[in-house]
């Protein structure tokens, strides 16, 4: 009796594994907001009832997600769908042969959706390995009170150097210009990342890269730090920016104690968060200007720095886990998140239904960019681009000089290529 | 103690028919915690040496052999010798401030009574307290816009300095907040040390007319001199791993002024994936703690001789 009982219940467990149906779907990222992650799961759902057999497991991962990935995506049971900044990190993990290109597994109509600049910033070797989805760009968020109050006209900050002047104008009227996190260091890349794409282009970005011309210790990459360096010495950030990070830094500028913060549009809602207010500058208070045009830069002032997410999938994603990002990517679903203003979508069509003006208005200038480049720490691999962070937290403090921030990049460079 | 314990498992064996060797038997006996040992422990340590010689970005297979160029890397690295003289400045703070305070504290607490437990208690929770929250905590504690750092200036009238932002006050400011979280541990264990001194011991002392001080000296330390030992051990081990209370506070900043030999490894080899120079640092590392470990047996036998 005993025995029959074990056959037929190993008979059974055997069945149920062969016949199993059940293809298994996850999905790891890293954002943060409750509303979205809420959103996110109830895609999961929606596409779960209209597809049986097929489980999506959505993972929120940690602070560390871009080390904790490395690891799990070389395990033995990698997640199916990632999300990705592209950039150095795709490049490394194309390379390793970790990931799945999604060349004709997905529509045209899904490919034209992410348009030009979305497909390349997922395309490695002439192979499409994810797909877009949202934008963002960094931009000068400033207070219009604060710049009324000290007579600094926005439109005069158009260059650089009137800029400098408006910082310096803005400290004589007794305003902490700019509010700083250098504790977390990527605040601080912003400027050395626009000063370093102004001053050298896209070729002259591309040619670094490839460690043409002194790579990135180079003329223009040692003009970025002096530029940056020219900026430092007005002391134009709130005191203490060493010792803040980034939230600390949105909050000054959220609660009115500074009046401008070099950030991405994600600001508009952090600044408020962490406000001591939680509410932040009103709309009224808040504008945006994008970054200076430098004298003998050769790129244009219409190049935006920002970032291209999407989402990559592992070498072992079914292809349910494709058709299932190609439908959460849909215009009709992913204009719910621009709806909310989580995000900008890269699909024009959902980024119509942004409700936020200033989102809005940013969707514009990454649409209407010559050049978007990619944050640096993405763009150039972990390696050289935590050495831009480096550097440029040092260059808030003037505890580098030019020269040697250039250097560190270039050498940081130099292991990856 | 240890033949009785080694004779035991042959016996087990005996009484069942069986006649293993002793040898044969302590190795079945070990293997399994032999094989943990291995594998948990000295694998990765011959990995981690192996990889220091790899120029390794941590995605497929190391295959660039570089040599010796990441230890050459790292003895040039400006910030590698900050952390290294940071982690001398914490031992020396945890050994010569941190010990002889919790000592101190010890000796007036040691004995039961109502008060000296709730104020035992109270000394022992900051240890309790996860690295990460105390360090965020103490974040406020020095915020000059916001923290009491920033009301006591207004008390005193003057702004206050921010010293996580000042790179010659950061790591005076940082021990601060170690000898705060861990003097209690050590406190503990003195606690525990000086309980067990026969009171009898220190009666005929006294009776001797000797002082309090000669008691001190001559008796109660003395007699706690293996605790002592012990925690100076553990406080320089914990100097030297020293690295999750200061990534809330400073996150090794400004420009790298507060890297431990830990937090330099976690900069500039985990968060930039460079496997190969952080295994090189972790080596390096490693064979500091194995030189600390050796001076401490040699110390511990001469203690006892």
């Amino acid at each position: 009796m005993k025995k029959l009982v074990l056959t037929v219940s190993l008979v059974s467990l055997l069945a149920h594994g062969a016949f199993a149906k059940d293809v298994h779907v996850t999905v790891v990222h890293m954002q943060q907001n409750p509303g979205e992650l809420k959103l996110m799961d109830e895609m999961a759902r929606t596409y779960e009832a209209s597809h049986p057999g097929v489980k999506i497991d959505i993972r929120k991962f940690g602070d560390d997600y871009k080390t904790t990935l490395a690891t799990s995506l070389q395990s033995n049971d990698p997640p199916s769908i990632i999300y990705s900044w592209g950039g150095g990190v795709l490049t490394d993990q194309v390379k390793a042969g970790l990931l799945r290109s999604v060349d004709g597994k997905i529509s045209a109509e899904t490919k034209a959706a992410a348009g030009t600049v979305g497909v390349d910033a997922f395309t490695r070797d002439g192979k499409l390995y994810g797909i877009a989805q949202n934008v963002s760009q960094v931009v000068f968020w400033y207070n219009k009170d604060l710049f009324k109050k000290s007579g600094v006209d926005p439109a005069s900050m158009a260059s650089w150097d009137g800029f400098l002047a408006g910082v310096a104008k803005l400290k004589e009227a007794g305003i902490t210009p700019l509010a700083m996190g250098s504790k977390d260091k990527w605040p601080a890349a912003f400027f050395w990342d626009y000063l370093a794409i102004r001053l050298a282009g896209r070729s002259g970005m591309e040619a670094a890269r490839d460690g043409k011309n002194g790579g990135f210790a180079g003329p223009e990459f040692v003009k970025a730090g002096e530029e940056f360096l020219r900026l430092s010495k007005l002391a134009p950030y709130q005191k203490g920016f060493e010792a803040a990070g980034y939230p600390s830094a949105s909050g000054t500028f959220g609660d009115g104690k500074a009046a401008m913060i070099l950030m991405g549009d994600w600001n508009y809602q952090e600044s408020k968060t962490n406000s001591s207010s939680g509410k932040g500058l009103s709309d009224e208070q808040l504008g945006f200007f994008t970054f200076p045009a430098v004298a003998s830069q050769k790129g244009t002032e219409r190049d935006t720095l920002g970032g291209i997410n999407g989402w990559i999938f592992s070498k072992a994603a079914p292809d349910e886990a494709i058709d299932f990002m190609a439908w959460y990517q849909k215009p009709e679903n992913i204009s719910q998140f621009a709806k909310a203003g989580y995000y900008i979508p890269i699909n024009p069509k959902a980024a119509d239904s942004l409700a936020n003006p200033f989102l809005k208005q940013i969707a514009q200038n990454i649409s209407a960019s010559p050049y978007h480049a990619i944050f640096f720490d993405q763009s150039l691999g972990l390696s050289a681009g935590g050495a831009v962070n480096d550097v440029s937290a040092a260059l808030t403090s003037e505890a580098i000089s030019a020269k040697q921030a250039a250097q560190d990049v270039e050498d940081a460079m130099a292991l990856d290529r | 103690m240890t033949s009785s314990l080694s004779r035991s498992p042959a016996t087990a064996f005996r009484g069942a028919g069986f006649k293993l060797p002793r040898g044969a038997a302590l190795a079945v006996l070990l293997l399994p915690a032999f094989v943990l040992f291995a594998a948990f422990v000295i694998l990765p340590i011959l990995q981690a040496f192996r990889f220091s010689f790899f120029n390794w970005n941590g995605f497929g297979a190391p295959s660039e052999f570089v040599g010796l160029k990441n230890y050459a890397t790292l003895i040039e690295q400006r910030h590698f010798a900050t952390a290294l003289t940071n982690t001398g400045f914490i031992i020396v703070v945890s050994l010569f401030l941190q010990l002889p305070l919790a000592l101190w504290l010890a000796l007036a607490l040691y004995k039961s009574t109502r008060v000296a437990a709730a104020v035992r208690t109270l000394f022992f929770l900051p240890y309790m307290l996860a690295e990460v929250a105390a360090g965020l905590m103490w974040n406020f504690v020095y915020d000059g816009n916001y923290g009491i750092a920033h009301q006591i200036g207004a008390l005193l009238g003057i702004d206050a300095p921010f010293v996580l932002g000042d790179a010659t006050l950061v790591m005076p400011a940082i021990a601060v907040v170690l000898v705060w979280k861990y003097f209690g541990f050590h406190m503990m264990i003195y606690i525990a040390a000086l309980q067990n001194i026969p009171d009898e011991m220190i009666e005929a002392a006294r009776l001797d007319g000797a002082s309090k001080w000669r008691i001190v000296r001559h008796v109660k330390l003395p007699m706690i001199r293996s605790a002592i030992a012990v925690t100076a051990f553990f406080a320089v081990t914990g100097s030297l791993q020293l690295f999750d209370l200061i990534v809330p506070l400073t996150n090794g900043g400004p420009n790298n002024a507060s890297l431990t030999i830990v937090g330099f490894l976690y900069q500039f080899g985990v968060t930039r994936m460079r496997v190969g120079f952080g295994s090189a640092v972790s080596i390096v590392l490693f064979l500091i703690c194995v030189v600390v470990a050796l001076v401490y047996q040699r110390a511990l036998k001469r203690m006892e001789a």
